[in-house]
């Protein structure tokens, strides 16, 4: 190792003056270092884990070059990054697990695989807003008062200045457009 | 990308770099251009009457240099953060320089307040000391804010909290030079009240500014 350790440092110090070949044989010889001591230091992460790790520490290898101080060691360089590099990944992979559900592991009679009812309101509000944009400008009005925002006929009538006869009518009519804008036969 | 894959890529978008500013080098750069400016804001400002007798107080000698040091250490650990190959003990070094700080400032008031019967305790509002050590310690910030985007940062928020308290304490060596308190309470409230609010302030919003506006490496261009 310690010889080992002596050509890394000619390596990288190489590689911060942009030699192409010091910098592949330092990265593959320090591929197999830094999957070993990633094993070694999260024993209980998986394979595919412990790869991107490896592969993130790279990636920051890559954009530390210029923080290398020869002839320092180069293993303590590349091991503080692999250490440092490693904690943010895992802390990342935790806080995304607590949001995921591995479905695998979920029955299907499970209510967590059930949409909310509100989110169904939610989107068949959406689809009947988008439905209401294909209705005439006076459809749409009488919709918009008695049916969103609930008003009453009487307050419809003085709002419109239509007759509470003309505008059940005007609602009546209304709504069977919409169903026809939105698909839905008058049987269903 | 497998990682064999990786280092064929990397290795091809090899260019040359130019070494960062050791840690020592970077405080070293930062303290010649701190010193200067927190010189000239005293200049400005004009010093206290009573400085020169003030300066021959052994506790205000000792209150000043252990600013200063924290200033120094805060700094040093600052740029030691951002490497991967420092130790931690260096990382909390400044821990300790401001205990240090506070328990010999808060010693001095105790044994004053028993000596002038409690007068060293009485507060005053000082709003002065907070826009004075906001304006006073703006260009160390600053200047500390450009030393650490040059390199990639691993410990950001460490690195934007000890960079902060290196500016604040900066600000309250000079500002105790133009600035009399009242009282030691006040001292300890208003000024280090003030140290304290920045250091919080900058360490939440530092890491946006080194982080979000660090110009990218020319080598790590296609990485992202």
């Amino acid at each position: 190792m310690a010889e080992d350790e002596a050509e890394w440092a000619v390596w990288l110090a190489a590689a911060q003056r942009g030699d192409r070949q010091a910098y592949a044989a330092l990265l593959a010889a320090a591929l197999p270092w830094l999957r070993r001591r990633a094993r070694g230091r999260w024993p209980q992460s998986s394979a595919a884990d412990i790869e991107d790790i490896v592969q993130d520490t790279l990636l920051a290898l890559h954009r530390s070059l210029d923080l290398y101080e020869p002839p320092r060691p180069v293993a303590p360089f590349l091991f503080g990054i692999l250490k440092l590099r490693g904690a943010d990944f895992r802390r990342q992979h935790r806080r995304h697990a607590v949001r995921q559900t591995n479905l695998d592991d979920v029955p299907v009679t499970s209510l967590a695989l059930t949409t909310y009812p509100e989110q169904e309101a939610a989107l068949d509000h959406a689809t009947m807003r988008t439905a209401m944009q294909l209705l005439s400008p006076r459809d749409q009005e009488i919709l918009d008062m008695l049916k969103l925002k609930e008003l009453s006929l009487h307050e419809g009538a003085a709002q419109s200045g239509l007759s509470i006869t003309a505008l059940k009518v005007g609602t009546f009519r209304a709504i069977k457009r919409l169903r026809r804008a939105m698909g839905v036969d008058d049987a269903q | 990308m497998r990682n064999e894959t990786l280092i064929e890529a990397l290795a091809d978008a090899l260019t040359p770099v130019r070494r960062a500013l050791t840690p020592g080098q970077a405080t070293l750069c930062w303290v010649m251009v701190a010193v200067p400016v927190l010189a000239l804001a005293i200049g400005v400002m004009g010093p206290r009457p009573d400085l020169a007798a003030l300066m021959l107080r052994p506790d205000f000698a000792v209150d000043e240099a252990l600013a200063g040091l924290t200033a120094v250490v805060s700094a040093y650990a600052a740029f030691c953060a951002g490497r991967p190959d420092q130790p931690g003990w260096k990382l909390g070094l400044p821990v300790v320089v401001v205990l240090v700080w506070l328990l010999v400032l808060g010693r001095q008031c105790a044994v004053l307040s028993m000596s002038v019967q409690g007068a060293a305790l009485r507060l005053h509002a000082d709003w002065m000391c907070v826009p004075a050590i906001a304006i006073t310690g703006l260009v160390p910030a600053i200047m500390m804010v450009v030393l650490l985007r040059r390199s990639p940062l691993f410990r950001t928020t460490h690195a934007c909290l000890c960079g902060t308290m290196a500016a604040a304490a900066a600000a309250e060596v000079a500002l105790r030079l133009f600035h009399g308190a009242g009282s030691f309470a006040t001292l300890l409230v208003w000024q280090m009240g003030s140290v304290a609010l920045f250091t919080m302030a900058g360490s939440a919003m530092g890491r946006l500014v080194v982080v979000r506006f660090r110009p990218r490496l020319a080598s790590a261009g296609m990485l992202g």
